[in-house]
C-alpha cells in the first residue's frame, strides 16, 4: 500500500506532503493539488476574485489559503494559472473575468528566432512574478508550519508554446532539433530563476508544468528534448519538484521516472494501476481525479470512487488531475479529504 | 477489389502495410491508390513525409504536364492526408508531424485552389470553425481544419475567442451548413451551449448542423448542450461533417 505505515505518528499536512514526495512513511495519504483549487465559490467566500487574485499578492494568498482552510487539503498552491512568468517575459495576456483563467495570447508570439530569447532584467521583479513571490511569503508566514506551500515554475517546453506560439514551436521541433534544443536551453534559465526565487520566498516544493503531453507529442519526444533538462532541474532547483503534464503520458512515465523529480502529477487519461506499475518506487504520483467528468459534472459519490481507486493502487498523493474547473462545487472538493480519511480508517491495521 | 500489389509506389505500399490496421480502412485505401496514377502516388507519398518542397514541385510539374487540378487534389493530396489522419489517430505520428503534412498540403493547394475557384467547381462542403468565447487555445481546432481541408472541405476559420455573433454572422455570410466549435478549458466549454442558444434565438438552429470537440468535452456534454455531434479527434470531425452532408442530401432527395 505505497507509503502508508501504521507506526507513523500524527503528522501536519506539511510533514505529510513532504514525506510522501520523498516516498517516506506517512500517517495517511496527503491530499494535494499541485496546480490550482481556486473556484468561483471560494473567490466569493473570501472576496478574492479573478483576475485580481492573479495579480495582487494579498488576494492571491487569501484565495490560495482556502485550499487548506475551507477544503482541508494538505497543501496550498497560490499560482492558479500558467501565465505569471510568461507575462514577465513579455507575452500578451488576456486576463479575463472572474469565471475564467487568464491565458497567454499565443497567436501573438513574442519570439520568432532562438536568438531573440532573452530573460528581461526585471524578470523577477515584474509585477506578475513578484506577486507570486510575495504571496508565498504571506502564506509561509501564516500557514508555513501547518501545510506545504507549493510554488510553480513553468518548464521550457511550455514557455516555448507561450513565447513562440504552439504551432511554430512544434514545427521547429521537427524541422530543426538543434535549434529547438538551443531554445529550450535558453528558456530553462527562466524556469531555474523563478524556481530558486520561490524557494527563497519560502516554498516547500514546486510544481513544474511542462506540457509535452501525449495529446501533442510522442514519448520519444520527451526523452529526446526534456528528460535530461528535467534531470538538470533536480540539481539546480534544490527542492522537491512535482512535474505536471496533462493528457495521456503513460508512454513517457518511464523517462519521467528517470529524472529524479520527487513526483509526477498525472492525468485521469492514465489509470492509477498502470501508472504505478511503470514508475514503481522511483517517483511519487499525484492525482488523478477527473476534472470535467467527475469533479465538475458529478457528485461526491463519484469523487469518492476515484479517490479510492488511487489509494487502492498505492498512489502517494491524492488530488485533482489538474487545475480544477472554476465552477466546481465545493462539496465535491471537500469529499476528497473525507474519502482519504475513510479509506485509511477502513484499511487500518491492514498495511 | 484491388490488391496492394496494384499500387506502384513503394512508400505508399509500406505506409499501408505498416500503419493501416483496420480492415475496412485498409481495403478503402488500397482501392483508392490502386486506381491512382503513379505521379499522384508520388505526391501523396511526399505529403505523408511532410515534404512541402517536394509537393510544391510535383504539383507544379503535374499541372504543367496537363494533369487536372481536381485529380491532383483528390488523388494526390486528399488521398495522402487520408493516411496521415489514420496514423495520427492511432498515435503513430503526433502533432508536429501532422503540422508538417498540412504544410505540404498547403504548398500543393496554393496551385490548385485558384484553378478550382476559377473553374467554379463546388467544394465538398463548407464549414465554419472557431474556438469559443474566452478560450485562446486553437491547436485542436486547427488540426480539425487541416483534416477537413485535407478531405476537400472549404473551411472558414474564425480563430479563437469567438463570440456568438461572430459564429452567426459567419454561418449566414457563407451559407455554411456546418459549424464546428472547440474549447480546451472547462471554464469555456459551457459557452458552446450559449452559442447554440443564440442560434435558436435567431431562429437559425435548423439551418446549421453544429459539432463540438475539445479535450474536456464529452459526448454526454455535447448532448446536454444540444449539439448535433461530438468528435473526439480530427478524423471524427471529418466523419461527422461528411455525415451531416449525407443527411442534407437525403433531406433534399426526400423533398
Amino acid at each position: 500500500m505505497g507509503t502508508q505505515k501504521q507506526t507513523v505518528g500524527p503528522m501536519t499536512g506539511k510533514e505529510r506532503v513532504l514525506a510522501a514526495l520523498n516516498r517516506e512513511p506517512v500517517d495517511r495519504t496527503p491530499v494535494c493539488n499541485p496546480t490550482s483549487v481556486a473556484t468561483v465559490e471560494l473567490m466569493d467566500l473570501v472576496d478574492a476574485p479573478f483576475p485580481e487574485a492573479n495579480r495582487q499578492p494579498e488576494l492571491m494568498a487569501r484565495l490560495a489559503a482556502t485550499g487548506y482552510t475551507e477544503l482541508g487539503f494538505d497543501s496550498i498552491m497560490p499560482v492558479f494559472s500558467i501565465i505569471q512568468e510568461s507575462s514577465a517575459l513579455g507575452c500578451k495576456i488576456q486576463w479575463e473575468q472572474k469565471d475564467n483563467w487568464p491565458t497567454v495570447r499565443m497567436r501573438e508570439p513574442i519570439w520568432e528566432d532562438v536568438d531573440e530569447i532573452k530573460l528581461p532584467a526585471d524578470f523577477l521583479t515584474h509585477p506578475d512574478t513578484q506577486c507570486v513571490l510575495d504571496a508565498i511569503k504571506i502564506l509561509k508566514k501564516e500557514y508555513g508550519d501547518e501545510v506545504a506551500v507549493i510554488g510553480k515554475t513553468m518548464g521550457p517546453w511550455s514557455l516555448g508554446y507561450h513565447c513562440f506560439g504552439v504551432e511554430p514551436f512544434l514545427l521547429l521541433s521537427l524541422d530543426d532539433p538543434g535549434k529547438t534544443k538551443l531554445a529550450l536551453d535558453r528558456m530553462k534559465e527562466a524556469t531555474v530563476a523563478f524556481g530558486v526565487a520561490q524557494i527563497e520566498a519560502g516554498a516547500d516544493a514546486l510544481t513544474l508544468p511542462d506540457h509535452a503531453t501525449g495529446d501533442l507529442v510522442s514519448g520519444e519526444y520527451y526523452e529526446r528534448y526534456l528528460r535530461d533538462l528535467h534531470t538538470e532541474f533536480v540539481d539546480r532547483i534544490p527542492i522537491p519538484l512535482i512535474l505536471h503534464i496533462c493528457g495521456r503520458t503513460v508512454d513517457r512515465m518511464e523517462y519521467i521516472a528517470q529524472t529524479g523529480m520527487a513526483a509526477f502529477h498525472y492525468d485521469s487519461k492514465n489509470q492509477p494501476g498502470e501508472s504505478m506499475e511503470v514508475v514503481t518506487e522511483r517517483i511519487s504520483l499525484v492525482g488523478n481525479i477527473n476534472n470535467p467528468e467527475t469533479l465538475f459534472s458529478k457528485g461526491p459519490e463519484e469523487v469518492r470512487g476515484e479517490v479510492y481507486k488511487n489509494l487502492d493502487s498505492g498512489v502517494q498523493l491524492v488530488g485533482p488531475e489538474c487545475a480544477i474547473p472554476l465552477q466546481t462545487a465545493i462539496e465535491n472538493l471537500k469529499e476528497i479529504p473525507k474519502a482519504v480519511q475513510d479509506w485509511h480508517q477502513e484499511h487500518a491495521g491492514l498495511n | 477489389m484491388a490488391e496492394i500489389t496494384d499500387i506502384q509506389n513503394e512508400i505508399i505500399v509500406d505506409e499501408i502495410e505498416e500503419f493501416i490496421e483496420r480492415a475496412d480502412e485498409r481495403e478503402r485505401t488500397i482501392n483508392t491508390f490502386a486506381k491512382v496514377a503513379p505521379e499522384m502516388q508520388e505526391i501523396a507519398a511526399a505529403l505523408i513525409d511532410g515534404d512541402n518542397d517536394g509537393v510544391d514541385e510535383m504539383t507544379k510539374a503535374a499541372l504543367e504536364s496537363g494533369t487536372e487540378a481536381l485529380e491532383i487534389m483528390d488523388d494526390g493530396l486528399i488521398a495522402g492526408m487520408g493516411i496521415v489522419g489514420i496514423k495520427f489517430r492511432e498515435n503513430f505520428i503526433f502533432v508536429p508531424e501532422v503540422l508538417a503534412c498540412a504544410r505540404a498540403m498547403k504548398a500543393g493547394m496554393a496551385y490548385i485552389e485558384p484553378i478550382l475557384s476559377a473553374s467554379g467547381i463546388d467544394p465538398v462542403g463548407t464549414v465554419i470553425m472557431g474556438t469559443v468565447k474566452g478560450d485562446l487555445h486553437d491547436i485542436g481546432k486547427n488540426l480539425c481544419i487541416m483534416m477537413l481541408r485535407g478531405a476537400g472541405f472549404v473551411v472558414h476559420d474564425l480563430g479563437v475567442d469567438t463570440s456568438d455573433d461572430e459564429f452567426i454572422e459567419a454561418v449566414e455570410e457563407h451559407g455554411a451548413p456546418i459549424l464546428g466549435m472547440s474549447a480546451l478549458l472547462t471554464t469555456t466549454m459551457p459557452n458552446m451551449g450559449k452559442t447554440i442558444e443564440a442560434f435558436i434565438d435567431e431562429d437559425l438552429r435548423e439551418d446549421v448542423k453544429i459539432m463540438v470537440g475539445g479535450a474536456p468535452v464529452t459526448q454526454e456534454f455535447a448532448d446536454d448542450m444540444g449539439a448535433d455531434g461530438y468528435g473526439k479527434d480530427a478524423l471524427e470531425c471529418v466523419a461527422l461533417a461528411k455525415k451531416f452532408l449525407e443527411e442534407e442530401d437525403e433531406d433534399w432527395d426526400e423533398e
